[in-house]
């Protein structure tokens, strides 16, 4: 039955956008949730839409952007918007969540006015918005494996620097790590990985693959490079039961995605206070 | 002669209009152990930041090493080790071990991967700090005194020949602070390493330490342990401003 799936060139395309995506954002996420960092991802995917916004209108208005995937400018939309994120977190170093408000409602109020601007788009905005991984293109592969490319090299070669950032900023800086230029790039990569699962689960869903597979592994995990194994592990086991699912169940693949994260998040949780109580008892 | 570590000349250091510093000189040489004390707010995590070159005083110069701090080139030469309620999040999903090891990567420098001799100092400080038994737990699962303990294999994996130390001992209880304190003794004795101490014990002084100096704004007393004890009263209330009571827990 499964293999009847791979016939489809639009089901092999999203299980391939589903493996990638499933791959660099729990990566990313793991970093971004032990810096206290998640809501970060929601405030630049929401940037995200306004490039996207922004993209639409150039394609409604002027025939010679119609080459111009929509996504692209969602891209640098979302680059521009990390560094605002990184100069305001300095800015505001004693409450730096406050980054997040204003780089999200500044992305929606843009993206909003830009839609009206536009009256309205041809283009269902809903799949940006939600997610539509089984629309995913040729062109739009090649754009999430380059962005892969990158994050992969970028997480591995300072696998290291970013440990040690996240653990304890300021020790890292007394040994020597350069921060702000790591810190800089960190979020820069974040914008890049963002805005390329936005196909995947949706800007409204985007922080999901990043938060709830790291959610469920700090419960059991004792060390970073298990977190790492394990909510990728988890990761990949929601996208492509989620994608599965999301097929035979005719459900929207984005929210499914996301719901079967959720599921697998809490039997984890089910689990470890299943192993408790009857250790307890045992010793009880 | 034994060569100056830390040169502190005429150091001022302000927030906005309010004076935390003023007309600090300072100097510890190599293989001494200085505890600096003082009542809160009297500068002394300010001076430690100032001495590390997270902090640039508004007049006067940190040497380190003879070299300006903030131009220092091997950071590996300094450790630090702060209080621990502040250092990091309790949380966190990290190893002693790879912990210790994030002390050492900073001086490998930027593409460079930890190679089987650092792997290997990384294991010879766990053992030396006494948390063998302990490499593979989650850093936020061990006591209070045992994670400084950890922080301390940090500072140590990357072989410094100066050790800061920001009130190490606030919020471990007495029995791992004996121990920790123990620790710096063997470091200090044995492998002759500099330490330079921020502290609220007072009973820790007369036990440990080389020298001692008294901060408030300035510095009240720089002497050695046994004058300190002699003329204590007067020190003590010149930097606390009234008299005090020092009470001795009999180390």
């Amino acid at each position: 039955m499964i293999e009847m799936l791979f016939q489809f060139e639009w089901m092999r395309n999203a299980l391939l956008a589903g493996v990638m995506i499933g791959l660099i954002s729990p990566l990313v996420g793991v970093y971004l949730v032990v810096r206290r960092m998640s809501l970060i991802a929601d405030a630049l995917s929401h940037v995200t839409l306004s490039g996207v916004a922004a993209g639409l209108l150039l394609q409604k208005d002027f025939a010679w952007a119609g080459w111009l995937n929509p996504i692209y400018l969602g891209m640098v939309f979302s680059v521009i918007g990390s560094v605002f994120v990184e100069q305001l977190r300095r800015l505001y170093r004693t409450f730096q969540e406050i980054a997040i408000p204003i780089i999200l409602s500044g992305g929606v109020g843009l993206g909003v006015v830009l839609i009206s601007a536009a009256n309205g788009f041809n283009v269902d905005i809903a799949g940006y918005l939600f997610g539509s991984i089984l629309a995913v293109g040729r062109q739009e592969l090649l754009l999430m494996a380059v962005v892969s490319g990158i994050v992969l090299l970028f997480l591995l070669i300072f696998y290291k620097e970013l440990f040690a950032l996240s653990f304890d900023e300021e020790h890292a800086f007394l040994t020597g790590i350069p921060r702000r230029l790591l810190n800089f790039l960190f979020i820069v990569v974040v914008a890049l990985v963002i805005a390329a699962s936005i196909r995947v689960v949706g800007i409204l869903l985007v922080s999901a693959l990043m938060t709830i597979p790291v959610a469920a592994s700090l419960q059991f995990t004792n060390s970073f490079r298990q977190t790492c194994i394990w909510s990728v592990i988890f990761a990949q086991i929601a996208v492509l039961c989620g994608l599965f699912a999301a097929y035979y169940l005719n459900w929207a693949s984005g929210g499914t995605i996301v719901l079967v994260s959720i599921v697998i998040f809490l039997l984890i949780l089910l689990i470890k206070k299943s192993l408790f109580l009857f250790r307890r008892r045992k010793i009880g | 002669m034994r060569e100056n570590v830390v040169e502190i000349k005429n150091l001022h250091y302000s927030y906005e209009e309010q004076a935390v510093l003023d007309g600090i000189d300072l100097t510890v040489k190599q293989g001494e152990f200085l505890g600096i004390v003082g009542p809160n707010g009297s500068g002394k995590s300010t001076l430690v930041k100032c001495i590390l070159g997270l902090l640039k005083p508004q007049a006067g110069e940190v040497l380190l090493f003879g070299q300006p701090v903030r131009t220092l080139g091997e950071r590996s030469r300094i450790g630090y080790v702060s209080q621990k309620s502040n250092s990091f999040n309790s949380g966190f999903p990290a190893t002693v071990r790879e912990v210790v090891a994030s002390g050492l990567y900073g001086s490998l420098g930027l593409f460079r991967r930890m190679k089987k001799q650092d792997w290997e100092k990384v294991e010879e400080v766990i053992d030396q700090v006494g948390l063998s038994a302990f490499r593979d737990q989650n850093i936020g699962k061990l006591s209070g005194g045992q994670q400084q303990r950890a922080f301390i294999a940090r500072a140590l994996v990357s072989d410094p020949r100066l050790l800061v130390l920001d009130e190490p001992t606030v919020g471990i209880d007495a029995k791992s602070t004996a121990q920790f304190y123990d620790l710096l003794a063997v470091l200090h004795r044995e492998e002759g390493l500099t330490l330079l101490m921020v502290t609220h014990d007072l009973s820790v002084l007369s036990s440990h330490v080389d020298r001692v100096a008294c901060l408030n704004k300035r510095l009240t007393f720089h002497g050695r342990p046994d004058e300190f004890e002699r003329k204590q009263t007067e020190i003590l209330s010149a930097t606390y401003g009234h008299e005090i009571q020092l009470v001795s827990h009999g180390h």
